[in-house]
C-alpha cells in the first residue's frame, strides 16, 4: 500500500485533472454516451466496465484520503453572482460515492444480460442509471451550500426520471415522490437562504458562523428546515409515504440501485449538515422548552420511530418488493440512530450499516427481480416452493434476509450490534428496546418473504421454471458473498467507514479484523462465525453419521389431515401469514399519516382551484366589490390616521 | 489452545447431559402431579436412540437436512459462548447481545426446514412459533437491557463476577427483583410451557412444526429441546442468580429455574396465540418496564 502511495501517477503530473475531475468527467461522458449508444447490446457491458474503472479510481482516491489528505479538489468551479461554486470530495462523500458506484456496477451488470433484453427501453435505463450516478457524485462532492443544493435537485430529478421507466403505476408513484422531493428541496433552500441572510455567504464555514450568530429561535428554524428537507429523501417518518411505492415500481436492476443508495443521499446530507457542520453537541444543547429533550434526542426518537413503524408495515405487505422497500425505510432509522448517538462506536456502526444495507438490500432486490423474471410476479400469495427450481436465487435471498434481520453470520448483525451497544453505553435503554423490537419484527417479516416465495408448495405452473441465467445470478451471489465476508471479517468494512468517520471528526473507533474490543463487552466475528460454521459441521456429522438411512421424497409427495394432497389443490399457507399477530396489532394500523397526506392534498387542491378561479374566471361584481371595500378601508384609515 | 479444544468439546457435552436431566425432571414432575410413576432415569436417552434408529426417515430436500444441522449447530455455538464454572469458553469474544442473536439461528433453521417440508400444518406451526417469539422476546429483551444497564456491561464473564463479588445480596434477583420477575415470566414463554405451548402443540402433533419430522429429524429436535432448556436456564442464572461459583450450586440454580416453569405449567390450559401476545405484552412487559424505570432512577 505504501509503495502505491509513493508512486506518482500520471494524472498527478497534470495539475488540471484531479481524481475527482476524472471521476466526474468519466461519469458525464458515460451518461451522455449511453443516451446516444444505449440501444446497442454492448452498452450495458460497456457501462459495467466503466463503473468498474470508476471503482478503481475511487479506490486510489480512498488510499489518498486514508493517508491523511483532507479532500480531493476539483478544477471545476463557477462564479455566479459573485459567489464561488466549487466541488471537492472528502472522506464522507467518498464513502457514499463508493457505495453509489458499486451499486451501479452490480445493477448495470445484472441489466446487461438476459434481463435487460426483455426490457422495453433498456438503453434509456442504462443512460438514466449513469445520469443518477453523475448526479449523486456531484452531490457527494459538493463544496458549499449552493453546490449542495444543485446536487440535491439533480439527484431528485434523475431519480424521478428512472422511477418513471416502469410506466403505469410507476409514473404516479414517481410523481408523488417528486412532490415530496420538491417540498423537501424548498425547505433546504429556505434554510440555505436563512444562512445567506445572516452571514452573506454560502460556504460550509458560513453555516457554522451563522449558527453561532443566530438566536435560538432562528437555529431551531434552521434545524427543522434542514432535518425535514433532507429527511424527506431518506424517508424519515412522517415523510416516508412516497418511498415504498416509488422504489417498488422502478424496474428491477434500477430499483436495486435506488434501494441500495438513493435514500442514503438524505443521510449523507444530514450527517454533513447536522453532524459534521453543526455538531452533535450544538444539537444536544438545543433544548425543547418545558421538556427534558433536545433537538438531538428528538431526532433520535424520530429515527427510532422510523425504525419500528415501517418495519411493522412491511410485515403486513403481500408484495415482495413492497415488503423490502418498507424494510428499507426502517433500516434507514438504524443508520441515523447510530450516527446520532455520536460515540465512535455509534458513528462507525451507523456508517457500517449503510455499507451493509447496500450489499444485502441490492442482493435481495436482484433476487426478487430474478423471481419476477422467471415466475412473472412478486405477489407473495402467488408463489411458493421455488427452492428446487431456483436454488441459487434462494441462497442469495437467504443470505440477504439473514443480513436484513441482523443475525450472525452476516454483516447486518455486526453493524446492528454496534448500534445496540452504543445505545446501551450511551444510556438509551428505551431506544435500544425499540431497536430490538424492530429487529424481531424484521425476522417475522423476512421469514414470510422467503417462505412464501421459496418454501412450501410448488405451483403446477411453476413446475418447469429454470434458474435465472448466470448474468443475473452471479452479481447477486457476489453481493451476498460480500455480505458474508464483511460479516466474517467486519474489519474490512470498518476500514472503509474509518475514512468517512475521520472526515466527520470526533474519536475514531479502534477495531481489528474480527470486530471491536471494548471494556464493556467485545465482539470478535472471526470466533463467532468460525465456531458457528464448525458447530454446523458438527451438526452435519451427527446428522449423517448417526441414525438410520433417510430417503428423500418428491416435493409433491405430501399430505394434510390424513389425506394425500395432489398438485391441483392449493395448500400453500401464505395469505395472512401471522393471523394471531394481526388480530392483536391489526387495529393499530390506522393509516393516520396516509389520511393526513390525503388531507393536505385536498387542501392544496382547493387552494389551487381558488387561485385558478381568480385569474381564469371573471367574477366582475366580486372584483368591483373588493376594490370598493379596499378603497373604503384605505380612505377610512387615511382619514383616521394622519 | 488445548483449553479451547477442551471448551469446545466439554461445554456442549455438559450442556447436552444436563439438558437430558432437565427433560427428565420435567417429565418426572409432570408424572408426580398426575400421580404416575414417571419414566426411568435413562428414558431421554432411550428416546433419542429410538428416534435415530427408526426405519422411517423422510427427508424433504436439502434445506430440510440443513435445518437440522443449523439448529444443532446454533445451540452448540450458544453453549460455547455461555460461561459456566471452570469454563469461560469464548464468552469474552462475544457478549450477551451476540448470544441472544446466536440463539435465533436455530429458530430460523427450524423455520426454514419446516417450511421446506411443504406441509401447511407445519407452516402454521412456524407462523405461531415466530409470533410467540415476538411475544416473549419483548419482555425478555427489556429484562436483559435493564440488567445490562445495571451491571454496566454486556460481558457475561463480568456480569457473573460482579454478582459473585457481593454474594447473594448482589444477585440480580435481589438488586432488581422486578426485572428478574418479568424475565422469569418471559423465560416461561420461551420454554414453550403451558399456557404458552400453542406453537409446539405437543398434544396434537399433526398441527405443529413437528408434523413432517420423522426419525432422526425428530431426534434432533429432542436434542435441541435439551440444549434449549439448559441454555435458557443458564442465561437466566447468569443474569439474575449470580452465575455459577461451582458446579453443584450452578446446576442447582439451573434446575431451579426450569423447575419453577415445570412446576407451575401443569395447572394451566392453553392460550391462543393472540391471547399469549396480549398477556406477554401486558404483564411481563409492564413489570419489566417498571423494573427498568427503577434501574434508570438509581
Amino acid at each position: 500500500m505504501s509503495l502505491l502511495l509513493r508512486r506518482r501517477f500520471f494524472w498527478e503530473e497534470i495539475d488540471l485533472m484531479s481524481l475527482l475531475d476524472i471521476l466526474l468527467l468519466v461519469a458525464a461522458l458515460l451518461a451522455s454516451g449511453l443516451f446516444v449508444l444505449g440501444r446497442g447490446s454492448f452498452a450495458g457491458w460497456l457501462a459495467t466496465v466503466v463503473y468498474g474503472l470508476m471503482l478503481a479510481v475511487l479506490a486510489i482516491a480512498g488510499l489518498a484520503l486514508d493517508s491523511g489528505v483532507a479532500f480531493i479538489p476539483s478544477a471545476m468551479s463557477f462564479e455566479i453572482l459573485g459567489r464561488n461554486l466549487g466541488w471537492r470530495l472528502d472522506g464522507l462523500g467518498w464513502f457514499f460515492a463508493l457505495l453509489t458506484v458499486g451499486a451501479a456496477f452490480f445493477a448495470s451488470w445484472y441489466g446487461s444480460g438476459e434481463w435487460g433484453r426483455k426490457q422495453k427501453r433498456m438503453g434509456l435505463q442504462h443512460a438514466l442509471l449513469a445520469l443518477n450516478v453523475l448526479a449523486m457524485l456531484l452531490l457527494l462532492s459538493s463544496g458549499d451550500l449552493l453546490s449542495l443544493f444543485i446536487g440535491w435537485e439533480l439527484v431528485s430529478w434523475a431519480a424521478f426520471a428512472i422511477m418513471t421507466q416502469g410506466g403505469g403505476p410507476a409514473v404516479a408513484a414517481a410523481y408523488r415522490y417528486m412532490i415530496y422531493a420538491l417540498a423537501g428541496a424548498m425547505a433546504v433552500f429556505a434554510a440555505i437562504m436563512l444562512v445567506q441572510n445572516v452571514t452573506g455567504g454560502l460556504g460550509f464555514a458560513d453555516l457554522q458562523t451563522a449558527i453561532s450568530a443566530m438566536s435560538t429561535a432562528q437555529v431551531w428554524v434552521l434545524f427543522i428546515l434542514f432535518a425535514a428537507g433532507f429527511g424527506v429523501k431518506m424517508a424519515l417518518m412522517p415523510f416516508h409515504l412516497w418511498q415504498a411505492p416509488a422504489y417498488s415500481e422502478t424496474p428491477g436492476a434500477s430499483s436495486a440501485f435506488l434501494n441500495a443508495v438513493s435514500a442514503r443521499m438524505g443521510l449523507f446530507a444530514l450527517i454533513l449538515v447536522l453532524v459534521k457542520l453543526t455538531g452533535l453537541e450544538a444539537l444536544g444543547s438545543l433544548a425543547i422548552p418545558f421538556t427534558f429533550m433536545s433537538a438531538k434526542s428528538a431526532l433520535m426518537w424520530v429515527a427510532a420511530i422510523t425504525m419500528v413503524v415501517p418495519t411493522f408495515i412491511a410485515l403486513m405487505q403481500t408484495d415482495a418488493r413492497m415488503l423490502l422497500t418498507w424494510h428499507g425505510i426502517g433500516q434507514g432509522g438504524y443508520m441515523l440512530l447510530g450516527v446520532l448517538v455520536g460515540t465512535s462506536l455509534g458513528t462507525a456502526g451507523g456508517l457500517m450499516h449503510v455499507f451493509n444495507y447496500a450489499t444485502y438490500q441490492a442482493a435481495l432486490f436482484l433476487a426478487v427481480t430474478a423471481v419476477i423474471h422467471r415466475a412473472g410476479t412478486s405477489d407473495l400469495d402467488e408463489l411458493g416452493g421455488l427452492i428446487t427450481r431456483m436454488p441459487w436465487t434462494y441462497v442469495t435471498l437467504l443470505m440477504g434476509i439473514i443480513g436484513l434481520a441482523g443475525l450472525p453470520p452476516m454483516n447486518g448483525f455486526v453493524s446492528k450490534w454496534m448500534i445496540y451497544k452504543s445505545l446501551l453505553d450511551g444510556g438509551q435503554p428505551l431506544l435500544l428496546i425499540m431497536a430490538f423490537a424492530a429487529t424481531l419484527g424484521t425476522i417475522l417479516s423476512v421469514y414470510k418473504l422467503i417462505h412464501n416465495i421459496f418454501l412450501g408448495q410448488l405451483r403446477r405452473e411453476h413446475q418447469h421454471l429454470k434458474e435465472a441465467p448466470v448474468s443475473m445470478v452471479l452479481p447477486m451471489l457476489i453481493l451476498a458473498g460480500i455480505g458474508f465476508v464483511t460479516g466474517f471479517m467486519p474489519g474490512l468494512a470498518l476500514n472503509i467507514t474509518d475514512i468517512a468517520q475521520r472526515a466527520i471528526g470526533g474519536d475514531m473507533l479502534p477495531h481489528h479484523l474480527g470486530g471491536v474490543t471494548l471494556a464493556t463487552g467485545s465482539l470478535n466475528m472471526l470466533w463467532v462465525v468460525g465456531v458457528l460454521i464448525g458447530a454446523i459441521g458438527a451438526g452435519a456429522l451427527i446428522f449423517y453419521l448417526l441414525g438410520n438411512r433417510r430417503y428423500e421424497v418428491h416435493q409433491f409427495d405430501n399430505y394434510a389431515g390424513g389425506h394425500f394432497l395432489s398438485a391441483d389443490i392449493r395448500y400453500h399457507f401464505s395469505h395472512e401469514f401471522y393471523p394471531g399477530l394481526a388480530r392483536v396489532i391489526g387495529p393499530w394500523y390506522r393509516g393516520s399519516i396516509v389520511r393526513a397526506e390525503q388531507g393536505i392534498g385536498i387542501l392544496v387542491n382547493v387552494a389551487g382551484d381558488l387561485w385558478q378561479a381568480v385569474f381564469r374566471v371573471a367574477y366582475t361584481p366580486l372584483y368591483m366589490l373588493l376594490v370598493v371595500v379596499l378603497g373604503l378601508v384605505f380612505t377610512g384609515s387615511w382619514g383616521i390616521v394622519p | 489452545m488445548m483449553s479451547y479444544v477442551a471448551d469446545f468439546i466439554f461445554m456442549p457435552l455438559i450442556a447436552f447431559v444436563t439438558g437430558l436431566g432437565l427433560v427428565l425432571m420435567a417429565r418426572r414432575v409432570r408424572a408426580k402431579i398426575e400421580r404416575r410413576v414417571g419414566p426411568p432415569v435413562l428414558q431421554p436417552i432411550y428416546d433419542i436412540v429410538k428416534l435415530y434408529a427408526k426405519k422411517t426417515q423422510i427427508s424433504h430436500g436439502i434445506m430440510h437436512d440443513l435445518s437440522i444441522m443449523m439448529l444443532l449447530g446454533g445451540f452448540i455455538t450458544a453453549e460455547i459462548f455461555l460461561p459456566v464454572p471452570g469454563f469461560d469458553g469464548l464468552a469474552g469474544e462475544g457478549d450477551l447481545i451476540t448470544l441472544i442473536y446466536i440463539m435465533m439461528v436455530p429458530m430460523l433453521g427450524l423455520a426454514l426446514g419446516v417450511g421446506s417440508c411443504a406441509n401447511p400444518n407445519g407452516s402454521i406451526g412456524i407462523s405461531r412459533a415466530l409470533t410467540a417469539m415476538l411475544a416473549y422476546d419483548i419482555p425478555f429483551i427489556i429484562a436483559v437491557t435493564g440488567a445490562c444497564m445495571a451491571y454496566g456491561t454486556t460481558n457475561l464473564i463480568e456480569i457473573v463476577q460482579i454478582q459473585q463479588a457481593g454474594g447473594p445480596a448482589s444477585w440480580g434477583a435481589a438488586t432488581m427483583p422486578l426485572l428478574a420477575f418479568g424475565g422469569l415470566l418471559a423465560v416461561h414463554g420461551m420454554m414453550g410451557k403451558e399456557p404458552f405451548e400453542i406453537y409446539i402443540a405437543p398434544a396434537e402433533i399433526a398441527t405443529g412444526p413437528m408434523v413432517e419430522m420423522s426419525g432422526k429429524y425428530m431426534g434432533a429436535l429432542f436434542i435441541m429441546q435439551c440444549f434449549q432448556l439448559y441454555t435458557i436456564g443458564v442465561i437466566y442464572t447468569t443474569l439474575f442468580l449470580g452465575g455459577g461459583e461451582n458446579w453443584p450450586f450452578f446446576l442447582a440454580k439451573v434446575f431451579a429455574v426450569v423447575f419453577i416453569s415445570v412446576a407451575v405449567t401443569n395447572v394451566y390450559g392453553r392460550f391462543k396465540t393472540d391471547t399469549m401476545i396480549r398477556w406477554m405484552w401486558k404483564w411481563p412487559t409492564g413489570i419489566a418496564l417498571a423494573g427498568l424505570a427503577l434501574v434508570m432512577a438509581n
